[in-house]
């Protein structure tokens, strides 16, 4: 039972929790645009946040699951009135699975103007390999 | 990891929809398959996302413009006014990568402005992903306090 948990940690992971924890933190979210591209070594997340600066940015990686939530840096100023919204004020929040498939020590990510190119490398175990024929 | 497109949010996503009488049972998935369709087809048209969010703001003397423009350098993005009309052009050029050469998606959107503009004093300023146009008012636009003597 541990070593299937271990292989696949969605199952031990109970459904509520995590989602909970972060749920109650931050209210009603937006979830971004993204974006995912492979390649042989990294997958590449390109996620769109526009007004979100570095300080309103958490990733977390743990038990699995990648987030991202962004915080929008802009309050609106007191004297302005809105006349027509389509953004909403709600912080961004982005989460995906992952299940032991990324190195997460090697995670780097770089935020810049508004979009975030987060490059997940992929565990050793996932990569593909040349299996020699004799 | 699933792929899912996300339309930036609407009246309908953000606001609970009015539960109860006036919805028949099925306008719930209705919504669901249009929203499917919508996503489906959309992509069939060409590069996603060719539309930004644009927000309206004002205060006693400015009106403003906020469009979410992540990912644009400053030289790609086009502001005109004509007349009442206030256009935004942005294109987004992805690096070029092996393989591909570099991409180029292009977004335009008009507002209309609801105030007369003082065209040549327009500004706009470039930050996080979000472009704020301010447009100063005319004076004669700008809300005045009228007295009234009553006789």
């Amino acid at each position: 039972m541990s070593l299937m948990n271990t292989l696949i940690p969605s199952l031990s992971r109970s459904p509520a929790r995590g989602h909970a924890k972060a749920a109650a933190d931050l209210g009603p979210t937006v979830k971004p645009a993204y974006e995912i591209k492979a390649n042989d070594d990294a997958f590449g997340l390109t996620v769109q946040l526009p007004g979100v600066a570095k300080d309103g940015l958490d990733l977390t990686a743990e038990e699995g699951l990648f987030r991202v939530v962004g915080r929008r840096a802009w309050k609106q100023p007191e004297g302005w009135t809105a006349l027509y919204r389509e953004s909403a004020d709600a912080p961004f929040e982005l989460v995906l699975e992952y299940d032991n498939a990324i190195d997460v020590e090697k995670i780097h990510a770089e935020l810049t103007d508004g979009v975030l190119r987060v490059s997940l490398p992929k565990a050793e175990a996932i990569k593909p390999r040349k299996i020699a024929v004799n | 990891m699933r792929l899912v497109r996300y339309t930036y949010p609407t009246y309908r996503s953000l606001a609970p929809a009015p539960g109860g009488f006036s919805r028949s049972p099925w306008s719930g998935l209705e919504t669901e398959i249009d929203r499917l369709f919508e996503s489906a087809l959309g992509d069939l048209t060409g590069p996603a996302d060719t539309r930004f969010a644009v927000d309206l703001y004002e205060d006693k003397d400015n009106t403003y413009v906020r469009a979410e423009l992540p990912g644009v350098s400053r030289d790609d993005i086009n502001v005109e006014m004509v007349e009442d009309y206030l256009t935004i052009t942005a294109a987004r050029k992805t690096p070029a990568v092996a393989g591909k050469g570099e991409e180029s998606f292009s977004f335009s959107r008009s507002v209309s402005i609801p105030e007369a503009v003082q065209a040549d004093k327009v500004v706009a300023a470039y930050e996080n992903g979000v472009l704020t146009v301010t447009l100063p008012k005319r004076e004669e636009a700008k809300p005045k306090k009228i007295t009234v003597a009553v006789k």
